[in-house]
């Protein structure tokens, strides 16, 4: 009866050093959220206005985008659209054709994933350069991100030292201390932006009034490779767009305070034109299934999601299974959803990644209603095909037995003879509740009888 | 290939129901008794360095005091005397590679948060980033409580028609933001650049400056 994600999780867990390490990481992580949140009296306040912002702007946003292209095509910014990943791919590969670019560096973009873009560029001979340090560790190891913000935490520093002594990046063998190898990944990305002809960046926001593409960072990436490189491509999802920048003030409040318990990242960069010694500035504004999900009246407010990842961090099963146990590529309470808006036949194994304890949706800066959501999905996947043949027939029995008076009573005066029913027959694997639990001793008495006593 | 009207057209006949925009005007956000010293506070705890400079002080002198073994220090700032190279008149930015002390100016810092507002006034912004070690300016008298502020600060800037023809006439903080608009790049900067991305642990200095220091310069 296992699905997909429980199968990998069962793989993660097999190391119980490292998977307790993991938990208690993203617990810290949590935590910290919880002092920067408590540390402000108009926190929740915050959030409302913030899921009422998100909610006006995306129920709207064929306005706001309209407004975003013309305030960004006056700042001398050329502005793009693709409809899906095969055009967004395209567009990229034809403006870095056109300037004749070779390397490209570019900073941390879920979108670029989303489209699977770095591939579709190393086919077409363009060399693509991560310099967020989190996905450069990814990218030498030939892995995907497991976390949204934090994309090598499934890797430990002994991990990254071996990776960095066989590419050549350290050189002390055995130096696997955090601060050296940072400090040599350093050297080695400060060439890699000196030697770019093109630097590209995702964005955390696009401002409707101003044409602003905003980037937050803590390592300054975004920046490095913008600064050197004469041309910038920035792409972001339609959903990126907001209003203004009053709007703007209330999410750059939340984003770090809740992704990483930080007061704000260290940079929070406003791109308007291009420097004065570099091409005109490109922006892609990349749809991808988005104007689908927002007719689907149950999910279309998965739109709201800011990818601060705080729902993965405070996630238990997260916590306990980490981001590869996910078809999706992004992971956690809202990969679930965005999976299941993307393809349901293909990631419904998620939708069991959950126990509906709803933390995701208490600490989730927007109120995005994600363990709601992921609930209305289980309800959906008869109707994908994708419901577990299993607990089909079960569901099935127990509507027969709890439908009938005496069918049930009959079956509880008699369930007390299972406990004499050998363990090692009933504790094996053909009986599914036995995975994981130890089967349950029956009374003697059911609480019907029980009940009928005492009133006697 | 996609046309913009086809992207907007479906997206519009797919919203199903439609929400207004929420009254920010009453959002309670933190105020500081002494923002300055709660700035000052911050900038400490994201690992920079804020200094009051005081009236009479040698600015030049006090960053040769800080960096003693600098040799390469960039600057495009007039009061900058000790510079050596200068972001505005470099043949490629690249060539600031290798900058010990980058200095650059501020228009305002965010008591909260330890945000420093760094509009784009020079002609090689790598300075902001490359440099080893930063330094900003700032007046001590331009710091607001929160980034709501900050933003109306930044919105009323953007929209005052004003033409600055004097513009020593005008605040610094004003003269500053205007060319925000010239060359369309700014940022907030809060203390050092900085990685936890190998195993989580804190380090000072992944891709950009190692260090930050505030320099609070009297009126």
């Amino acid at each position: 009866m296992s699905t997909q994600h429980s199968k990998a999780a069962k793989q993660f867990l097999k190391n119980q050093t490292y998977a307790h390490w993991h938990d208690a990481t993203f617990w810290a992580v949590r935590s910290k959220r919880d002092n920067m949140a408590y540390g402000l009296d108009e926190w929740e306040q915050l959030r409302e206005k913030a899921s009422a912002i998100k909610r006006h702007t995306i129920t709207h946003l064929d306005e706001y985008l309209d407004q975003f292209a013309t305030a960004a095509e006056k700042n001398g910014a050329e502005v793009h659209w693709a409809k899906d990943a095969q055009e967004f791919n395209e567009i990229v590969y034809g403006i870095l054709k056109s300037h004749n670019v070779k390397k490209m560096v570019k900073s941390k973009s879920m979108l670029t994933e989303e489209c699977e873009m770095n591939p579709y560029l190393e086919e077409r001979g363009i060399e693509v350069v991560e310099t967020d340090l989190g996905e450069r560790i990814i990218q030498l190891k030939g892995q995907k991100p497991s976390h949204i913000v934090m994309p090598a935490i499934h890797l430990n520093h002994d991990d990254v030292g071996e990776l960095f002594e066989e590419k050549g990046i350290s050189n002390e063998k055995g130096n696997h201390d955090p601060t050296y190898l940072t400090y040599r990944a350093r050297l080695s990305l400060r060439n890699e932006f000196l030697t770019a002809d093109a630097g590209m960046t995702g964005g955390n926001f696009g401002i409707a009034e101003t044409g602003d593409i905003v980037v937050c960072t803590n390592e300054g990436n975004a920046d490095m490779s913008t600064s050197c490189p004469k041309l910038h491509i920035a792409a972001i999802g339609l959903e990126k767009v907001i209003p203004n920048y009053d709007c703007l003030a209330v999410f750059q409040r939340m984003l770090c305070r809740a992704g990483t318990g930080q007061p704000t990242t260290t940079y929070t960069s406003h791109f308007r034109k291009a420097r004065p010694t570099a091409h005109h500035m490109h922006i892609i504004l990349v749809d991808n299934g988005r104007s689908d999900w927002i007719a689907n009246p149950e999910h279309w407010e998965s739109l709201k999601c800011i990818r601060c990842g705080s729902c993965m961090n405070t996630c238990p099963v997260y916590r306990r299974s980490g981001g590869y146990s996910y078809s999706y590529f992004i992971p956690g309470p809202i990969g679930i959803n965005l999976g299941m808006l993307r393809d349901p036949q293909k990631h419904s194994g998620n939708v069991s990644a959950c126990t509906l304890c709803l933390s995701c949706q208490t600490v989730c800066p927007v109120k995005l209603n994600l363990g709601d959501q992921i609930y209305q999905w289980r309800q959906q996947l008869d109707d994908f095909g994708t419901a577990n043949p299993q607990k089909k027939l079960m569901c099935r029995a127990m509507s027969m037995v709890y439908g009938s008076p005496g069918l049930y009573n009959l079956a509880t005066a008699l369930a007390h003879w299972a406990n004499y029913i050998p363990s090692p027959i009933m504790n094996c694997g053909l009986n599914p509740w036995a995975d994981g639990h130890k089967m349950m001793q029956f009374p003697k008495k059911p609480f019907h009888e029980i009940i009928k006593d005492i009133e006697r | 290939m996609a046309s913009k009207e086809d992207i907007l057209k479906k997206y519009r006949s797919n919203i199903r129901i439609q929400y207004d925009m929420p009254d920010l005007s009453d959002i309670q956000a933190v105020t500081y008794p002494n923002p300055l010293l709660q700035f000052m506070n911050m900038t400490k705890s994201v690992g920079g360095n804020a200094i009051e400079v005081e009236a009479g002080r040698d600015i030049n002198e006090l960053i040769r005091e800080l960096f003693p073994d600098a040799k390469e220090i960039a600057s495009n700032l007039p009061e900058i005397t000790i510079a050596t190279r200068n972001p505005d008149e470099v043949g490629r930015a690249r060539d600031l590679n290798g900058t010990d002390v980058g200095i650059i100016r501020g228009s305002f810092g965010v008591a909260e948060n330890a945000c420093v507002w760094i509009p784009q006034t020079m002609k090689e912004k790598a300075v902001c980033f490359i440099s080893e070690n930063l330094i900003i300016l700032l007046s001590k008298s331009q710091i607001v409580n929160n980034m709501h502020e900050a933003y109306a600060r930044l919105s009323a800037e953007a929209n005052s028609q004003e033409q600055f023809a004097t513009p020593h006439s005008v605040p610094l903080g004003q003269r500053i933001a205007k060319s925000f608009e010239k060359y369309g790049y700014g940022t907030f900067i809060s203390g050092p650049s900085k990685t936890a991305d190998i195993a989580q642990v804190l380090v000072m200095g992944a891709q950009a400056a190692r260090s930050a220091t505030v320099l609070l310069l009297p009126e």
